[in-house]
C-alpha cells in the first residue's frame, strides 16, 4: 500500500517536468522543494491517487445548493463605460465605514490618492478614482468629485511609514503595505466570516476563486479576459507574501476553451493546487470549500480572493499602481443586454441606468440576486465593493386563481408545477413572495437545498422559541447566508435574515460571557493580591 | 377578471381593522389571495421567491387524491360527494372561529384535511358523525396545539380515531358492499336506509374468519372498506404522483412499506401467522392492499408536518408505522391497525427527530 502511494505521488511531477517550459523551470523547482519539504502538503499528496493529482475539487463531496434558472444573465462582454463628470463616493459599503476622511472641501485630489479610512477595517483606503476637487458639503454620506480629469495615476504611500514598515517586518511587510494602501486589500475576505482580514497576519491558506456563482453577479471569465498573464503574474506575487502555506485555486469543472487555456497557464505552477467545483451555487463560497479542504476555523484564518483580487494585486505589486478601475456586471430581468461594464467606484448610477434599465421603476440592487442590498434614491454613486448591479421589476399584476395554473412558464424547486415534464429553461423574475407567509410545515426543502450542512427550519423553530443556545448548537454559525432557504421556502418564510440576526445575537451573547469572564478573573485576581498583602 | 379585482378592492376597506365586518377579516383574507395571488413583495435578499406556496403544495395533494375520490363514487356512490360537502362545511367552521379569535389568516392545511377524511370514513357513516368526526379532529388534532404546521397529530386521523373508540358498533355496520359492472353506484344514493346499501364486513374482519376475498378484487377495490381505502390502483396513481412532486417523501412510503412487507414476509415464513391456501407471495400483497395500509403509507404517514422532519428520521418512521400494523393486525383483537400505527409514529417523530439531531451534532461540531 505505502509503495503505490509513492509512486502516485512521483508520477505526476514526472509528467509536469515534461511540460516544462523555459520561463517557469526555476520557479516550478522551488514550488517543488517548497511543496516537498511541507509535511501537510505531503500528506495531502498521499492521499489523493494519480488520475486527480492535480484536482483537489474531484474528491468533494457538496451538498445542496441549487441554480435558479433566471433570465438576464451577463454575457462576457464588457463595455467601457464613458467617463463621468462627476463622481459620488459613498463612504458606506457592505464591509466598510470610511469614517476617517482625509480631505478637505476644495481640495485638489490626484486619481490614487486616499480621501479616507475605515479605522474599524485596518486602514483599508478609499481611494480617488479620478483626479478632481473634493466636493464635502453636498452630503455627508458621500465624498463628491468634480471636475473629473484622467491623469497619471498616483501611488498614495507614505515613505515614512513605508520605511517604519520595512524596518519591523521587512519585504514581506513592504508588500502588505502596499497592498493596503493601493486599495488592492479590500479584494481579500477571510474564508470564515466574510471580513476583511488582517493584512499582517498569517493565513493557513490562500483560496482563489474564478467563479462568482450567484446570479447576475460579475463572471470570472469576463473579469479574466485578456488578462490571463496578469493573473499569473497575480498568483505568483500572491505566492511571494507566503512561507510555505498552500494557495488553493478554484475552477469550474467544465470543458471549454477558456478553462483549458487557464489550466495551461497555470499547468507549471507546482504550488498552486487546483480544485475543478461544479458550477451550482454557492459551491464556490470561500467558507464552504474552506470546510471541505478541511482547513478547521480554529487552525487559523483563510484568505478568500476572487479574480479581481489576483489582478488588484499583480497591479499593486507589479506596478505599485492603485486598483480603482473594476469590471461589474450589469445584468437583471428588465435589462438591454446584460453585459459587464468597466467603471470605477462613485460612478453615477444615473448614468448607468439611462445606458441599460428600460423598466420604468425598477428594483436595483447592489450586489446578486440572492444576497445584494436596495440601492436607495439617495445612493447616487457605485460603492467600492459593488460586483454588479442586478435590476429587477417589481410585482404589479395579480394573478387569478394563481395557485391553480399549471405553471409550464414557472421552474420550481420541486416539480410541483407543469414545467417539471419540461426540459431546462429560464425564467423572468420578478420582487414577488408569491404566496402568503404561513407556519412552517416542515417539508424540508431548506435543508436539502442547504450548502452548509444545516436545518433552517429547525433553527427558525428554535428562535421562534427563543431557544439561543439550542440555535447555536444546531449549526447556526455555519449558515453562509446564501439566501437559497428563504428563496425555497413554500411557507415564504425569511429564514436568511432570521439566521443572520440570530448569528449577530450569538456573537454578541459570546462577547458578554467574555467579557464578564475577564471581569471575574479581574475581581478574583483582585481578591487574591489583597490576601497576599 | 380585472371587475372582479375592482371589486375585491372596493369592499376591503369594510373588512379591515375597525371596519365594519373587521372581525372577519381572516375569512376575507383567504377568500382574495384564493382568487387573486398575493400581492407582497420581498423586503431583503434574496428577492426572488421560488413560485412554490403551501396553497400550491395543498393543491398538489388534492389533485393526487383524484384517483381515489374517483374510485370512492364509482364504488360507493354520490353520497361520497355529501360527505365531502359536510366534512367541509363542519371543519372550516372550526378552522374560521380559530382563525377569526387568533386574528391569523385561514390556513390551507384544512383543504387536504376535509378529502382526506371521507375518504378514510366507511361509505355509509351518519353524517352527523362525519361532521362530529372532523370537527374533533380540527379542535382536538390541530388547533389545540396553534393550528397548521403545529399540530402533532393528523387531524384527520384523530377524528377517525375518535369515532371508532367512541362509535365502534356504528362504524362498524356502515360498511358497504363495493358497486359492480360499468357504472358501479355512480348514479346511486347508497344509504342505511338504501335498499341496496348492504352492510358487509371488510377483507380484514373476514380474513380473521379465514376467508379471503381474491387479490384483484383487493387490487381494483371491489371489496367492503372505507371509501378511498379500497382502490390500491387508485391509490398508487396518485400516490406516485405525489412523490414525483416531492410534496410527499418518498423515504416514509419505501420504509412503511418496506417494512411492512419484510415484517409480514418474515412472520410468514416463521410461521408465526396462517393465512390458510395463500402462499408467501400472494399473503405479502394481499396484506399490502388490504385496508387502509397503501392510503395511510402514502398520503397520512407523509404529511409533512406531523411526521419527522430529517431523511433518517423518516425511515425510522416508516418502519415503526409499517411494523407496529402489521403487529396491531395480526396479534391484537382489532382488524386494522394502521390509523393507530400513524397516531404512534406521529407520538415517537419528535423523539426520533431529537435522535437524529443529536448525532448530526455531534458530527458538526467534530467537523468544526
Amino acid at each position: 500500500m505505502k509503495n503505490s502511494r509513492i509512486h502516485t505521488f512521483s508520477t505526476p511531477i514526472e509528467g509536469s517536468l515534461a511540460t516544462l517550459t523555459g520561463k517557469y523551470q526555476g520557479l516550478i523547482l522551488v514550488g517543488m522543494s517548497r511543496a516537498v519539504s511541507c509535511q501537510r502538503c505531503l500528506s495531502i499528496y498521499f492521499n489523493h491517487n494519480a488520475k486527480d493529482f492535480w484536482d483537489f475539487g474531484s474528491r468533494m463531496k457538496f451538498k445542496g445548493g441549487y441554480n435558479i434558472l433566471l433570465k438576464g444573465r451577463p454575457d462576457i462582454q464588457v463595455k467601457v463605460m464613458p467617463e463621468p463628470d462627476e463622481l459620488y463616493l459613498p463612504l458606506r459599503s457592505r464591509r466598510f465605514v470610511f469614517s476617517e476622511i482625509s480631505v478637505k472641501d476644495g481640495d485638489r485630489v490626484n486619481s490614487g490618492d486616499i480621501l479616507a479610512k475605515d479605522p474599524d477595517n485596518h486602514h483599508v483606503p478609499l481611494l480617488a478614482p479620478r483626479a478632481g476637487v473634493v466636493r464635502l458639503k453636498k452630503d455627508k454620506d458621500q465624498i463628491v468629485l468634480e471636475d473629473i480629469a484622467q491623469l497619471e495615476e498616483h501611488a498614495d504611500i507614505d515613505e515614512e511609514e513605508l520605511s517604519h514598515i520595512e524596518h519591523e517586518m521587512g519585504a514581506a511587510g513592504i508588500k502588505r503595505y502596499r497592498l493596503l494602501t493601493l486599495g488592492a486589500w479590500q479584494f481579500f475576505y477571510d474564508a470564515y466570516t466574510g471580513v476583511l482580514p488582517d493584512p499582517l497576519g498569517t493565513p493557513q491558506a490562500i483560496i482563489i476563486s474564478t467563479m462568482n456563482l450567484e446570479p447576475y453577479l460579475a463572471r470570472g471569465d469576463a473579469q479574466l479576459q485578456k488578462r490571463l498573464l496578469n493573473f499569473t503574474r497575480g498568483l505568483e506575487q500572491l505566492q511571494s507574501l507566503l512561507e510555505y502555506q498552500p494557495i488553493y485555486l478554484v475552477l469550474p469543472k467544465i470543458e471549454s476553451e477558456f478553462a483549458d487555456l487557464v489550466r495551461n497557464h497555470i499547468r507549471g505552477y507546482a504550488w498552486v493546487k487546483v480544485m475543478s467545483i461544479p458550477l451550482t451555487y454557492p459551491y464556490d463560497h470561500f467558507g464552504i470549500i474552506a470546510r471541505k479542504l478541511g482547513l478547521g476555523h480554529d487552525k487559523g484564518p483563510v484568505w478568500g480572493v476572487r479574480t479581481e483580487g489576483v489582478l488588484a494585486t499583480d497591479r499593486a505589486l507589479t506596478w505599485t499602481k492603485p486598483c480603482t478601475v473594476r469590471i461589474i456586471s450589469i445584468a437583471g430581468t428588465k435589462i438591454n443586454s446584460p453585459c459587464h461594464i468597466k467603471v470605477m467606484p462613485g460612478y453615477p448610477i444615473k448614468k448607468i441606468k439611462e445606458q441599460f434599465v428600460f423598466e420604468p421603476a425598477p428594483r436595483l440592487i447592489n450586489g446578486g440576486i440572492l444576497t445584494g442590498e436596495i440601492i436607495g434614491e439617495e445612493t447616487l454613486g457605485l460603492d467600492t465593493e459593488c460586483k454588479g448591479i442586478t435590476v429587477l421589476p417589481e410585482l404589479r399584476d395579480r394573478e387569478f386563481l394563481g395557485f391553480a395554473r399549471p405553471g409550464w412558464g414557472r421552474s420550481c424547486f420541486a416539480g410541483c408545477y407543469l414545467s417539471a415534464l419540461r426540459k431546462k429553461f429560464f425564467e423572468r423574475f420578478n420582487t414577488g413572495v408569491r404566496g402568503e407567509g404561513r407556519p412552517c410545515i416542515s417539508c424540508n426543502f431548506c435543508e436539502d437545498i442547504c450548502p452548509a450542512g444545516i436545518t433552517p427550519h429547525l433553527i427558525h423553530k428554535y428562535l421562534y422559541r427563543d431557544l439561543v443556545e439550542e440555535a447555536e448548537q444546531a449549526g447556526t454559525g455555519l449558515c453562509v447566508e446564501c439566501g437559497l432557504c428563504s428563496y425555497v421556502c413554500p411557507s415564504k418564510i425569511d429564514l436568511r435574515q432570521q439566521l443572520i440576526d440570530a448569528k449577530k445575537l450569538i456573537e454578541k451573547e459570546k462577547e458578554e460571557i467574555r467579557k464578564e469572564q475577564l471581569r471575574q478573573e479581574e475581581v478574583a485576581k483582585k481578591a487574591a493580591e489583597e490576601k497576599n498583602e | 377578471m380585472k371587475k372582479l379585482l375592482k371589486i375585491v378592492e372596493t369592499i376591503r376597506p369594510t373588512f379591515d381593522e375597525g371596519g365594519k365586518l373587521g372581525l372577519f377579516k381572516p375569512v376575507f383574507e383567504a377568500l382574495e389571495n384564493f382568487l387573486f395571488s398575493p400581492s407582497t413583495t420581498t423586503l431583503t435578499a434574496p428577492h426572488v421567491r421560488d413560485p412554490l406556496d403551501v396553497k400550491r403544495v395543498m393543491s398538489m395533494v388534492i389533485i393526487s387524491l383524484v384517483p381515489s375520490i374517483l374510485a370512492a363514487v364509482y364504488f360507493f356512490g354520490l353520497r361520497f360527494f355529501v360527505m365531502v360537502i359536510v366534512t367541509y362545511a363542519a371543519g372550516l367552521s372550526v378552522e374560521a372561529i380559530f382563525a377569526i379569535v387568533r386574528k391569523e389568516s385561514i390556513n390551507e392545511g384544512f383543504f387536504v384535511t376535509g378529502f382526506l377524511f371521507p375518504l378514510i370514513m366507511p361509505p355509509n357513516v351518519p353524517l352527523w358523525m362525519v361532521a362530529l368526526g372532523v370537527m374533533f379532529g380540527v379542535f382536538i388534532g390541530k388547533e389545540l396545539f396553534g393550528g397548521s404546521g403545529r399540530n402533532v397529530f393528523n387531524p384527520a386521523l384523530v377524528g377517525r380515531c375518535f369515532l371508532g373508540l367512541a362509535y365502534p358498533a356504528k362504524m362498524s355496520a356502515s360498511w358497504l358492499s363495493a358497486g359492480s359492472g360499468m357504472t358501479g353506484r355512480i348514479f346511486e344514493y347508497a344509504s342505511a336506509s338504501s335498499v341496496d346499501a348492504v352492510s358487509s364486513a371488510t377483507p380484514l374482519a373476514l380474513a380473521k374468519q379465514g376467508e379471503f376475498v381474491s387479490l384483484s378484487h383487493m387490487f381494483l377495490g371491489s371489496v367492503s372498506g372505507s371509501a378511498g381505502e379500497t382502490s390500491a390502483i387508485a391509490i398508487i396513481i396518485g400516490g406516485v404522483f405525489l412523490l414525483f412532486t416531492r410534496v410527499a417523501n418518498w423515504r416514509t412510503v419505501a420504509s412503511t412499506l418496506g417494512a411492512f412487507i419484510v415484517l409480514t414476509a418474515a412472520l410468514f415464513a416463521g410461521g408465526a401467522v396462517n393465512y390458510g391456501r395463500l402462499g408467501m407471495l400472494d399473503a405479502v400483497l394481499w396484506h399490502l392492499f388490504a385496508g387502509g395500509l397503501l392510503f395511510g403509507a402514502f398520503f397520512m404517514a407523509t404529511d409533512p408536518v406531523t411526521s419527522p422532519t430529517t431523511n433518517a428520521g423518516k425511515w425510522l418512521y416508516g418502519i415503526v408505522i409499517g411494523s407496529v400494523t402489521v403487529l396491531i393486525r395480526n396479534f391484537t383483537g382489532y382488524v386494522e391497525g394502521v390509523t393507530f400505527a400513524i397516531l404512534l409514529g406521529n407520538i415517537v417523530a419528535p423523539i426520533l427527530d431529537e435522535i437524529v439531531f443529536a448525532v448530526r451534532l455531534r458530527r458538526l461540531r467534530s467537523e468544526g
